[in-house]
């Protein structure tokens, strides 16, 4: 009896090692998709004032994975990408990173700022979800047999980001240099 | 040990002092309707000039009577602000203008004296800014719906380019009053305008302040810009002064005859040689003194307008 209990208890540990290195794993492979842009994002509305009403596309195998990591693709898109605009409720957006980044400056700068925190990383500040996080029937799509493609509305604060990046001296302002 | 610290006192105040004057000079933005609003919505009137009738904004009007702009205006101020670049409000300008002329009508001294104005002073009296942003916008309307088409336009007062812009027509929408629809418009547009801004600022940062050199001659010099000294034309002279003290030799000869020459796209750097901002009429200076001291011996009368417009008229003060 106690032998079995043994054998019981290792596959059990052995079974949660494995499912947290999975875990860690495809957080890995969503954080290298951010990272390389491979994501879609599209403006929804004007949005309030300093902040931008966006939709942000990401591809995954697993639907649980795109939603959690649709906040840092709309951050990051508005870091890097930028969107065009859509019909007449929207006008285009440039990103708000447009000069060059050495490759070491991009991953010191990703690492830092997408960083997963207890509570969320830094970039964690500048996104909330609209709909309170859900998905509309009609966004998620299958792609291939493997991979889904899931859309998310997203409000990110455009106006607290650029003065942040102004701040650390990432980003020039209006008023530098006067 | 005692040498060591005057070196270390030494970088320490070149450092400090560069630090003074490392700041260019700011130029100076404003909002202004656009000649075509004012018309199109009544805030115009007509004058007779030489035989012609002529149509001119009128302003103060506009901002007593249409709370619309005020409010356009007073959003786009703010965000600029927020931006660190406080514009500066056209309808107090005025206002200030207004109070300025008043008290200048007034004022003489203890033995009775005004205070001197030239004709000149006079018609420069307006409100002005380096750079205008001009605002236009029109209602659409198609049955019951309506839609907001804005521009905002950033141009250069001494160049006249178009500096920065942003422009399009809104959704449109049935129910919406039209300052909300205004209200989506600004925040809609602001983005794309202060980024368009931001990459002239980076252009000026780079390639330096782009001015305009005019040249005149007084009627009644012997000389004109054809005359030469020691074997070169004076129209030349100024070319290659301006060739040896622009950014990357950077400007253009728009028009060159014996009484005037017109020098546009002129690069001149933000900063002397000692580290002080510069505008244009500091560095015009240079050139006024190399035409007044010897080989030419040159009198000359330097007039400004604003950070961006010279003109060196030649012959007299």
């Amino acid at each position: 009896m106690k032998h079995i209990l043994k054998i019981s208890l290792t596959f059990l540990f052995i079974f949660l090692i494995g499912t947290n290195v999975n875990a860690q794993r495809k957080k890995k492979l969503a954080d290298k998709a951010t990272k390389e842009c491979k994501y879609d994002i599209e403006c929804v509305n004007t949005g309030k004032k300093g902040s931008k009403l966006i939709k942000v596309w990401s591809y995954s195998k697993k639907k649980k994975y795109a939603t959690s990591q649709a906040m840092k693709n709309a951050v990051h898109g508005i870091l890097f990408k930028g969107f065009s605009g859509v019909g007449r409720s929207c006008t285009a957006f440039k990103p708000l990173i447009t000069n060059q980044m050495t490759k070491r400056e991009y991953d010191k700068f990703f690492d830092d700022f997408f960083k997963d925190g207890k509570y969320g990383g830094e970039y964690s500040k500048y996104v909330t979800a609209a709909n309170d996080g859900n998905v509309a029937p009609g966004d998620v799509l299958k792609v291939d047999r493997k991979t889904y493609k899931i859309g998310i509305i997203v409000n990110v604060l455009t106006d607290l980001l650029r003065k942040r990046l102004e701040e650390e001296g990432i980003i020039t302002g209006l008023s530098s240099g006067f | 040990m005692m040498r060591k610290a005057i070196y270390i006192t030494i970088i320490c105040i070149s450092f400090i002092s560069i630090n003074l004057y490392s700041q260019a000079k700011k130029p100076t933005l404003m909002i202004v309707p656009s000649d075509a609003w004012c018309i199109q919505n009544g805030y115009a009137t007509k004058f007779e000039n030489q035989g012609s009738i002529q149509t001119i904004p009128d302003y103060k009007r506009a901002f007593q009577e249409n709370t619309d702009v005020l409010q356009v205006i007073s959003q786009i101020n703010g965000m600029m602000a927020e931006r660190g670049f406080p514009l500066k409000n056209m309808e107090s300008a005025i206002k200030t203008l207004e109070s300025n002329s008043a008290v200048d009508n007034m004022m003489t001294s203890k033995s009775g004296s005004d205070t001197n104005e030239s004709p000149i002073d006079a018609l420069r009296k307006i409100a002005k800014a380096d750079i205008i942003i001009q605002l236009t916008w029109t209602v659409n309307k198609v049955g019951p719906k309506r839609s907001i088409s804005f521009n905002l336009q950033g141009i250069d007062a001494y160049t006249d380019k178009q500096i920065a812009t942003s422009t399009g027509t809104g959704a449109q929408s049935f129910t919406a009053e039209l300052p909300v629809l205004l209200s989506e418009a600004v925040i809609a547009h602001i983005d794309n305008f202060s980024s368009t801004l931001q990459s002239h600022f980076d252009d000026l940062f780079n390639n330096g302040r782009e001015i305009i050199l005019r040249i005149q001659t007084w009627q009644d010099w012997d000389e004109d810009l054809e005359s030469e000294f020691d074997g070169e034309e004076l129209g030349i002279i100024i070319e290659d002064w301006l060739a040896d003290h622009t950014v990357k030799g950077r400007f253009s000869t728009t028009d060159m005859t014996e009484s005037m020459a017109l020098f546009e796209q002129v690069r001149i750097p933000l900063y002397n040689d000692k580290g002080r901002a510069i505008d244009a009429r500091r560095y015009i200076r240079d050139l006024s003194k190399y035409l007044k001291n010897s080989p030419y011996s040159i009198p000359n009368k330097l007039v400004t307008k604003g950070l961006g417009r010279v003109t060196l008229i030649l012959g007299r003060k």
